[in-house]
């Protein structure tokens, strides 16, 4: 225990050197053990990354005006013509205009797999216009990386406000105990027992159906994060409260509380910054969760954006998969047709999706490696 | 404490959490515009849906709607609000859940309108529970031995390898990967070998389905609400298929009706692993440093049996605690999974009420369903410990 110096109590004056801070010092020992794991570090450096597009996005132009529409159609067995686009086209395609190709041909699926301008293919991403029919397109590429700020954005804010209040809650909860802590575990408890993916879409259901589209665009997204928050905040004020619990019998509460500390004190300066860690590596796991969630709500079909197509990591996943399943299935109903699975339109977005996700996984089991000593031999 | 006492006092806490999650649907359909709860319940008139309406008789004075006031009554929506919550409460434990809406998107997706919805779910529940049941083991196969293999060749290869394909179930989209999953069989096939084949299975024969076109998952029902849709009967007395198929002596039927759930559930397990997989690791490490594991090695014990008995065996304890949490994580793949692989279960029947035009009457039903499972299934990993541990039952 080297770097907690004795106190020279006798001494009248304080003791001369450098002012010791325990809690810089154990920052400085975490960072220590986690710049040792490997894939800790990858997962901080890939997630520094994101920030840096995050941040260069908004200075990044989005060539919106140079899209071109790639649409056909194959002959289907009843020879009616079905539409098969690799991206809806912003209005429907006018009467008569169903036109065959041959499955033959390659072009109807461009490759556009090319580094040099950073074109990765066609996805619909309307703007941020509301009126869809302005159709500024975005490739994937331009979309994911002007969905950085929002994906990165969106995913922060919800994990902060839940953590924030479960962090209050759970805290309040375990040094009160008694009636208070009872009635809030009961009611996380209640939250904790209905799936959180059922509830965030239920309540957006509700939501939406009360506010309607009087909405505007920042308030359906401020909705979509309290629908998250509502959902999330149960696990962590139940991770604060068992820590607090463990916190609370520590020498140096009861210390300062002998000391004649308040309660607000005693939870401000010292209960809650102890407690911080597992919520810690609770928050950096979540945070790679909200994309692939709100994938999964654009997948199932419910609208969250004010314009459908949304530069979001998750939606442009769950939008390219959508396209492709489609393009696959019915090219896969057609006799003799030889289908083009393009590929790189899933694969870049889940990639992206991906790596977030995985990269706080590390970093999250890094950090907790790094503060459990039974795991860091 | 006696293990029936135990029990007891479990099954007990279920009540205040069973209430607490109606309360909540409660709220929540309270929140619900009355005009858009008359309009699912009642479909819209002629006369129009607002409260106020022109007379008959015409005039410059608005009329009551006779639609509007008929709908709150039958409702009881003109009633004091705690009438309306014990009257709520008591229809949903009396399982008098309300009647699909005629003019929703499940409806157009070709679920009777006007259905109680406890008909409707139980048609559908079963087949969630197939899947569900055949996930579980799978994923309980794959995450426990390839778990405790990890924490023993702990940072070697193997483990590295077990901890990165788990992460990457738990970091891929689930959408992405039954996607990915579904296409890849159309693709390697060429088109025309799916997962059902380009021609008729025993279970379309037997249940009368069309053939199962390629290219598409199977199976690829025409209706959209199961065919068995009706009563109970003889031949199909319990609605689950499998159970079916082998009560009336058909194991091939049976055997297909498996065949289908496999990459569904297969997908379903890739996703939840991860979770699992990490707690039954670290309780491993936890429990092979232990002093009685020393002792084990001390006397002679193989190292095998040490691993497998010794330290594997209590382990699991841990690893059953967090089961709990696992599964209510693990239901929420449900609706994407049902989704993709076109399976009639529950979390189709929620995907599809969830899409505008709402059928709130199902939103909540399947919500209230899918909490009682995940309740259900804590109580029961509880009593599992329990029962595996002593200390928790006698403390």
């Amino acid at each position: 225990m080297g770097s907690n110096a004795p106190l020279d109590e006798k001494s009248p004056t304080p003791v001369a050197g450098p002012r010791r801070h325990p809690q810089l010092d154990q920052l400085k020992r975490t960072w220590y053990f986690l710049r040792k794991n490997t894939l800790a570090m990858v997962g901080l450096s890939i997630i520094l990354i994101f920030v840096v597009v995050a941040l260069a996005s908004f200075g990044y132009p989005a060539p919106g005006a140079k899209m071109t529409l790639y649409c056909g159609t194959y002959p289907t067995p009843a020879n009616n013509c079905a539409q098969v686009c690799t991206y809806a086209p912003p209005s429907p395609a006018p009467p008569g205009t169903c036109y065959a190709v041959s499955a033959l041909q390659k072009s109807l699926v461009p490759p556009t797999i090319s580094f040099s301008p950073l074109s990765l293919g066609p996805l619909p991403l309307g703007s941020l216009a509301p009126d869809p029919s302005t159709g500024l397109f975005y490739n994937i590429a331009d979309g994911l990386i002007k969905g950085a700020p929002w994906s990165l954005g969106i995913s922060v804010s919800i994990v902060g406000s839940g953590a924030l209040i479960g962090l209050l809650l759970g805290a309040i909860a375990g040094l009160k105990g008694g009636y208070f802590d009872e009635a809030v575990m009961r009611f996380t408890d209640i939250f904790l027992s209905i799936p959180g993916l059922l509830l965030v879409l239920v309540l957006l259901a509700v939501l939406s159906a009360s506010l309607g589209n009087s909405l505007s665009f920042l308030g359906r997204i401020a909705i979509l994060v309290g629908a998250f928050v509502v959902t999330w905040w149960p696990f962590y004020t139940r991770i604060v409260r068992g820590q607090v619990l463990v916190t609370r019998e520590q020498s140096y509460v009861e210390a300062a509380r002998a000391s004649g500390a308040s309660n607000s004190r005693l939870l401000l300066k010292h209960i809650i910054p102890n407690s911080m860690y597992p919520v810690f590596v609770q928050m950096s796991l979540d945070v790679g969760t909200v994309p692939l969630l709100l994938g999964v709500i654009i997948f199932l079909g419910f609208p969250i954006w004010p314009s459908s197509p949304f530069p979001e990591w998750g939606t442009i996943s769950a939008l390219s998969v959508q396209n492709i399943e489609n393009l696959v299935l019915v090219c896969a109903g057609v006799q003799g047709a030889t289908c083009y699975f393009p590929w790189w339109q899933i694969l870049f977005p889940g990639l992206t999706v991906f790596l977030f996700a995985i990269s706080v996984n590390f970093l999250s089991d890094g950090i907790r490696d790094a503060l459990d000593p039974r795991l860091r031999r | 404490m006696r293990m029936w006492v135990y029990i007891a006092r479990r099954v007990l806490l279920l009540v205040p959490v069973l209430l607490g999650v109606m309360t909540i649907t409660f709220i929540l359909i309270s929140a619900i515009p009355t005009q858009q709860r008359l309009v699912s319940a009642f479909g819209s008139p002629k006369y129009g849906t607002g409260e106020w309406i022109a007379c008959p008789g015409g005039g410059p004075v608005l009329c009551k709607n006779p639609w509007w006031t008929h709908g709150i009554h039958t409702l009881g929506l003109d009633q004091p609000v705690p009438v309306q919550w014990a009257k709520y409460m008591y229809n949903t434990f009396t399982l008098n859940w309300g009647y699909t809406s005629s003019n929703s998107y499940l409806a157009q997706a070709g679920v009777p309108g006007g259905t109680p919805i406890t008909q409707i779910l139980s048609w559908y529940m079963p087949y969630t529970l197939e899947l569900a049941a055949l996930s579980l083991f799978l994923t309980l196969i794959l995450s426990i031995p390839v778990g405790n293999r990890a924490a023993v060749y702990r940072n070697r290869p193997f483990d590295q390898g077990a901890r990165l394909l788990s992460f990457s179930g738990f970091a891929l989209p689930a959408f992405l990967l039954a996607s990915v999953a579904l296409l890849g069989f159309v693709i390697l096939s060429g088109g025309f070998i799916t997962i059902c084949g380009g021609h008729a299975t025993p279970l379309d024969l037997w249940y009368g389905l069309p053939p199962s076109l390629p290219g598409y998952a199977c199976p690829p029902y025409s209706g959209s609400a199961p065919h068995w849709v009706g009563s109970f009967s003889e031949t199909y007395p319990t609605h689950f298929i499998t159970v079916d198929a082998l009560i009336n002596g058909q194991p091939l039927i049976a055997l297909d009706s498996i065949r289908r759930l496999v990459l569904p559930a297969l997908t379903i397990a890739y996703g939840s692993v991860a979770g699992l997989l990490r707690f039954v690791r670290n309780s491993m490490l936890e429990v092979m440093n232990l002093d009685y594991i020393r002792t084990a090695r001390a006397k002679g014990v193989p190292e095998a049996v040490v691993i497998s008995k010794h330290a594997g065996r209590n382990s699991l304890n841990v690893t059953v605690t967090v089961l709990g949490l696992t599964f209510a994580f693990f239901i929420t793949g449900f609706p994407v999974t049902e989704l993709i692989f076109n399976l009639r279960g529950i979390g189709l029947l929620f995907t599809w009420s969830i899409l505008q035009p709402y059928d709130f009457g199902t939103i909540f039903g399947t919500t209230i369903v899918f909490s009682v499972i995940v309740v259900l299934a804590n109580i029961i990993v509880d009593i599992i410990y329990a029962y595996l541990d002593p200390r928790v039952r006698l403390g």
